[in-house]
């Protein structure tokens, strides 16, 4: 199999400029300073059919063209590097290991915009990466691959750390422009786009850090050859980040259309003590839940959203008969409660009294109704909020009360919970603890 | 232009109009909430989402734009439903107390929640509880009653620049606060409380007065500044309770300042005048009407026999209407047979009416209102324009977001220097100077060619001559900037598509002067502009008016120019080395407002007869030997000019206070008293007359009149700092000073002074100081901030009890009426 990513991971002093060069790093962008024009390259992009790898999956190459079609300048590329995802790890990878495939990957991207300035929006959780980001930014300078001269090309653009403030929504690109500029971190009306109107209101690239990572392959090598990997809609590969109840869980570079059978019982041993798969939760908390018999779905965007659910950011994780899909509910939408920007009535109110409601149903303290509220509800939420936040939070209520809908009720009738064993109930630690 | 259906209705709008405000424009209504049209769509309480054909999903008309051939539903059963779910959501946290709101019955919520018929308390829920705060003097906030619809804090940054509040805390803990929960730090305009559509935010004033549905409402021009708003007040018993701007009416279309929305109690003021006075053994005593009538006939009439007409003057109000002032120069003309009238605007606004006569041949000048919408540059010369004329203020922020340049000279910070694109911190008093400076460029780099007009003006080679000694470094270095600073801005504003220059010349201004207008009048004339593209707008609500109605020494009604010499105007009045023997002031009080206290006073005391007539017993009518009540605004129906010549009738909403009646009346009653027949019997008559007063509009004739910069009184050791008079946004002129709700929240009198200054003299604030001129000295508190620059002294002349007119002069020449002065701390804070 071929990495594109993760190629050089296993040696330890990966994330240095000198390794990354010795690997063949920036090369990609030498070739596309000297002997590309940014329409050749936004061309290329377009051709290898890439797709965004932050959660809408949108196609970059279209992005790159909004961008560069709007006449207003100066034009900002941003790295949103917010990974913010319940259950998402795979941009901390390349962060940390490969910090410099991402920063060709902007370079490239500012030549093809015409663009002198950029930012990568770091998660505030991840201290320790802002210094290994900061030193890979430093080297790049002092080797002229950032700067105001460019590989002497008269090419000029800097690039810095923008810190956030541990903000889920902060993840969504107008909150996380928002935040860049200081304000408060609310999504922003859509349209006009951050391709038009983005940070400080001039055209915005908004791309995560994976996307920017595919850059240097496609131009190094060919749109051609990216897109043999992966399939005919979904080229490339993708950075799975496996999580719960398997026995060798860890991120995993595969090309997009991997079986999930291959990636929970090949690359991930399978589920771990012995115990039967429950579910599926594909691309992090955002995407709705998958039924055992649904293993055999392709891990690509069509296929995953003819089973209801979505690609996301890639984040798998895994459900054994151990773990009370209403326990897990109920703390995932205390998590979308507490992460709620508060700007749209439905997802601040909606997920507080979803949240209620599967408490109280958890509790053994909830009847029929409940259910019945909790379902109205949830429709009423799902598809008028502001933004995907509120939307997400509706929607995996709903496909898990569709899907396990037995637990849900043997819970109100037998004001109990179905997986009997307490001792092997996964998350019987106080829900406190677990914050 | 682009068609779309909503509710099977073709509509057509322009393109770039929101779903809603298609839907609006044509009566089709979607309810929303956090939606304003002064305001970017904020999308956030989904109250307006709508079905749109081919759309999965509902969206929220508020912000998605209107489309070719698309097709809107806005009441399927669907929306039904969720509209019914947001109340629903809504009402879970609310905590349900409207019988003790002071929006119930104008709530929106409420009105939702009405309409979208009772839901059922699914979900038991703590309700929200958050401290009330309620340390703001006007503004009283009760956040839990808050659905979060963001437009309080849209309202105060994007609109009305202020950016006093916003939100703090995430998701359901969010709340509007003030920074830090410190104390509200604003300019107390109460756009907020207007927008708010829940009772989060309210009146204090207002608080717990009245149950809504017991209010009645009308509308009323406000009588404060000259943009004459339009205030809707809602009254119970005929007592005004609050004071609300609404979004379609007037010239301001719900916006008010916080004079207009919290000052209308100076009516009810407790040092109104009840009944005439007269004195008697050396104080005044009331008296009945006929009585004072007739004393003041016999007295007066006395004057003009001994001494002659041309021995009697009259005072005129910019606050009183047009049929008051009208009256008042019928009786000094025809009854006492004199031209001895002025007002205050001799100070002032009479200035701005000579430059344009001077410069553009023209009788009067009005502004437009909307005149900074879409201009390239706009010049604000040395004005605080959002403080003397808060809602005008607002076209120039909202000028500046649609895309012009905003070029400020001025040493005091304000709000436009905040929102400005250049800001030049001239020393006070010299913008005329860089106004040279900038037709000296203008000529040199030939960008008054490219009209035909401006070389072919009169006595262009005179000010081409003039301006050769302004060259960018002399021009600089009078007004203390940087010369490259300097060129650059007049290159912005030169280069312009568009320009237009603003300032304003109130009465208590002392920074600009009849030259600095004339400066601006020539720079509009040889950038080809002409006379639209300045703006000098009259202070107070009527001064406009007043002055069509021929409150002047040269003038009669309708700008007609006398023949023969003029009257004395007030220099010669009151500062003249011939005083005159007896004088009437109607609605105005000299003593307090004038510059040169002393001078005044002396005058005032000289007076064989002093007759004021006003709404209160103010200082002036204290020294007076028969003083008049006239009802107030609000109590007698009236007109008022604006700013823009607009005419506008205030209502009567209120009876008047004891036995005061309306000035036309006390005219007419008088007229008769001395033995004369009055022009007009009925108010219908007078009306009329006025409203067929051929308005003789002057010749339009371009003609340069090159004016060289003065310092009319400069510092020197002894008197080291130079005090700027004005006008706060909180306060003008005497009338604020009667409001109770105004004077709480500002009570006295201070000054500003720099920093660095303060720290030099040792001075701290909130301390007391005596600040000294050559003509006298006044005591009053200090504000050290660093809004003003080094070597400034902002003094804001609204509060008699300070004395400061006492230090400043009456100057009659062309240069700005600086004073120089000394500060010294007497006692600290
Ligand atoms: C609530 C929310 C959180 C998000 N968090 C992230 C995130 O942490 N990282 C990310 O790359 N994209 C995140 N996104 C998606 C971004 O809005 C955006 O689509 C993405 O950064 C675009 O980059 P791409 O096209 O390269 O995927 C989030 C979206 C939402 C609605
Ligand atoms: S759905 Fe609404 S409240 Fe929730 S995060 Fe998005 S905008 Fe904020
Ligand atoms: S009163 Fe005016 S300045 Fe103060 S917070 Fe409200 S909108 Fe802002
Ligand atoms: S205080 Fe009023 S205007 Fe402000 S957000 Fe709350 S409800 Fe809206
Ligand atoms: S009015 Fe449209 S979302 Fe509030």
């Amino acid at each position: 199999m071929k990495n594109i990513i993760l190629k050089n991971i296993e040696n330890p002093n990966s994330h240095r400029i000198e390794e990354y060069i010795k690997a063949g790093g920036y090369f990609a962008l030498e070739h596309a300073v000297n002997e590309m024009t940014p329409r050749d390259i936004i061309d290329d992009i377009k051709k290898s059919g890439l797709r965004g790898r932050g959660g809408a999956g949108f196609s970059t190459g279209m992005k790159w063209q909004f961008a560069s079609l709007d006449p207003k300048f100066p034009k900002y590329i941003v790295c949103n590097a917010d990974e913010g995802e319940p259950g998402t790890f795979k941009d901390r990878v390349i962060l940390e290991k490969n910090p410099h495939q991402l920063i060709e990957g902007m370079v490239i991207t500012a030549y093809a915009l015409q663009s002198v300035r950029g930012y990568i929006y770091l998660r505030a959780e991840y201290p320790h990466v802002e210094k290994i980001l900061n030193d890979a930014i430093q080297e790049a300078y002092a080797k002229g691959f950032l700067g105001n001269d460019i590989m002497s090309r008269h090419f000029r653009f800097n690039l810095s750390v923008h810190r956030g403030a541990g903000a889920y929504i902060c993840g969504e690109e107008t909150a996380l422009i928002n935040s860049l500029e200081g304000r408060r971190g609310d999504p922003r009306v859509k349209p006009p786009f951050p391709v038009n109107s983005g940070a400080w209101s001039k055209p915005t690239i908004v791309n995560n850090v994976e996307t920017y990572a595919n850059i240097p392959y496609i131009v190094e090598t060919s749109p051609k050859a990216y897109s043999f990997l992966g399939t005919r809609d979904a080229p490339g590969t993708k950075l799975f980040c496996v999580s719960g109840a398997v026995k060798n869980p860890g991120v995993f570079e595969l090309q997009l259309g991997t079986p999930l059978r291959e990636i929970i019982y090949d690359h991930c041993g399978g589920i771990r003590n012995g115990r039967a798969l429950k579910g599926i939760i594909p691309g992090g908390l955002s995407t709705s839940i998958l039924t055992p018999d649904m293993i055999d779905c392709p891990m690509d965007f069509a296929n995953l959203a003819r089973h209801g659910s979505m690609l996301g950011s890639g984040a798998v994780i895994v459900l054994d008969d151990t773990m009370c899909i209403v326990k897990i509910y109920e703390r995932a939408m205390r998590f979308f409660e507490h992460e709620s920007c508060g700007k749209c009535t439905p997802c601040r109110e909606g997920t507080g009294w979803m949240r209620t409601i599967l408490r109280r149903i958890e509790d053994g303290m909830a009847d029929m109704e409940d259910l019945a509220t909790l379902e109205d509800v949830a429709h009423n939420v799902a598809g008028k909020t502001f933004c995907p936040l509120g939307e997400g939070a509706a929607q995996v209520l709903l496909s898990a009360m569709k899907r396990y809908r037995g637990e849900f009720e043997y819970h109100v009738k037998y004001k109990k919970c179905e997986v009997t064993d307490p001792s092997l109930r996964w998350g019987h630690m106080s829900m406190d603890e677990l914050d | 232009m682009i068609e779309l259906t909503i509710d099977d209705i073709k509509v057509k709008v322009e393109k770039g109009q929101t779903i809603l405000q298609a839907a609006l424009a044509n009566n089709i209504y979607i309810p929303h909430m956090c939606w304003d049209p002064r305001l970017k769509p904020y999308g956030g309480c989904r109250m307006c989402l709508v079905e749109i054909e081919g759309q999965p999903r509902p969206l929220a008309s508020c912000s998605y734009p209107a489309d070719n051939g698309m097709i809107v539903r806005t009441n399927t059963p669907r929306v039904a439903k969720l509209r019914k779910t947001m109340v629903e959501l809504l009402l879970i946290h609310h905590p349900l107390d409207c019988p003790t709101c002071d929006k119930a019955g104008q709530c929106s919520l409420q009105d939702l929640s009405h309409q979208h018929g009772p839901s059922q308390n699914r979900i038991q829920e703590e309700k929200h509880s958050v401290a009330r705060r309620t340390r703001n003097p006007f503004i009283e906030r009760n956040q839990s009653r808050c659905i979060l619809c963001g437009k309080c804090v849209a309202v105060c940054w994007e609109h009305q620049g202020v950016g006093a509040i916003n939100f703090i805390g995430r998701g359901f803990d969010t709340k509007v606060s003030p920074a830090f929960e410190e104390v509200l730090d604003c300019e107390f305009c109460g756009q907020c409380v207007d927008i708010c559509p829940v009772g989060a935010l309210g009146n204090k004033p207002f608080k717990h007065s009245c149950s809504t549905w017991f209010l009645e409402s009308s509308d009323n021009i406000c009588p404060y500044c000259s943009v004459g708003c339009t205030v809707t007040l809602d009254t119970r018993e005929g007592k005004i309770v609050s004071t609300r701007g609404i979004a379609t009416k007037g010239v301001n279309k719900g916006d008010l300042c916080v004079k207009g929305r919290y000052g209308m109690d100076f009516i009810y003021a407790e040092n109104r005048l009840k009944k005439p006075l007269v004195r008697k053994n050396g104080g005044l005593v009331e008296t009945t009407w006929e009585d004072a009538m007739h004393v003041l006939a016999v007295r007066l009439n006395d004057v003009i026999r001994d001494k002659g007409p041309g021995r009697v003057g009259v005072i005129g109000s910019p606050k009183f209407s047009n049929e008051s002032n009208y009256m008042l120069q019928e009786f000094a003309r025809k009854v006492i047979g004199t031209n001895n009238i002025d007002s205050s605007a001799c100070f002032g606004f009479s200035k701005v009416q000579k430059a344009v006569s001077q410069v553009f041949g023209l009788s009067s000048l009005p502004i437009s209102l909307d005149s900074p919408i879409g201009k390239g540059a706009v010049l604000v010369i040395e004005s605080d324009i959002t403080s003397t004329h808060p809602v005008w203020g607002l076209k120039f922020l909202e000028a500046r977001k649609k895309g012009s340049k905003i070029i400020v000279l001025g040493p005091r910070e304000t709000k436009l220097s905040r929102h400005s694109d250049v800001w030049l911190r001239v020393r006070p008093g010299t913008s005329h100077a860089l106004l040279n400076g900038i037709m000296h460029l203008a000529i040199e780099g030939a960008y008054h060619l490219k009209n035909h007009m401006s070389t072919a003006a009169t006595n262009f080679s005179e000010l081409e001559e003039l301006v050769k000694g302004y060259p960018p470094g002399r021009a600089a270095e009078i007004a203390g900037v940087d010369t490259d600073e300097f060129i650059e801005m007049a290159k912005v504003y030169l280069t312009a598509e568009s320009r237009m220059a603003a300032l304003s010349l109130g009465s208590v201004e002392n920074n600009k002067g009849l030259n600095t207008a004339i400066s601006a009048a020539n720079l509009v004339m040889l950038t080809g502009d002409g006379p639209s593209a300045l703006q000098m707008p009259a202070d107070y609500a009527n001064t406009f008016g007043m002055w069509q109605m021929g409150i002047s020494p040269e003038n009669l009604p309708g700008y007609k120019k006398i023949e023969g010499s003029p009257g004395k105007n007030l220099f010669q009045m009151l500062y003249g080395k011939k005083p005159l023997d007896a004088l009437l002031i109607m609605g105005d009080d000299p003593l307090s407002t004038y510059p040169d206290l002393k001078k005044v006073e002396e005058a005032l005391r000289n007076l064989q007869l002093l007759i004021v007539q006003d709404i209160r017993l103010t200082d002036t009518a204290r020294l007076a030997h028969i003083v008049l009540p006239e009802a107030s605004w609000a109590e007698k129906e009236g007109t008022f000019t604006n700013a823009a010549g607009l005419h506008q009738t205030t209502e009567k909403i209120s009876t008047p206070t004891g036995d005061s009646i309306a000035g036309w009346q006390i005219f007419r009653n008088l007229t008769r008293y001395m033995n004369s027949t009055p022009p007009f019997e009925s108010l219908t008559a007078l009306r009329d007359h006025l409203s067929d007063m051929p308005i003789d509009k002057g010749k339009e004739k371009w003609q340069y009149v090159p004016v060289h910069y003065e310092e009319v009184e400069p510092v020197d050791k002894q008197y080291p700092f130079i005090m700027v008079t004005g006008n706060l946004m909180q306060h003008s002129g005497a009338l604020s000073v009667m409001s109770k709700n105004l004077s709480e929240a500002f009570p006295g009198a201070f000054i500003q002074i720099n920093d660095t200054d303060a720290a030099r003299l040792g001075i701290t604030d909130g301390s007391t100081v005596r600040v000294e001129s050559r003509r006298g000295a006044a005591t009053v508190t200090v504000e050290v901030t660093d809004e003003v620059t080094q070597g400034m002294i902002f003094a804001p002349i609204n509060f008699a009890t300070a004395r400061l007119n006492e230090l400043t002069y009456a100057y009659e020449g062309g240069g700005a009426p600086l004073t120089a002065v000394s500060i010294q701390q007497v006692q600290s804070a």
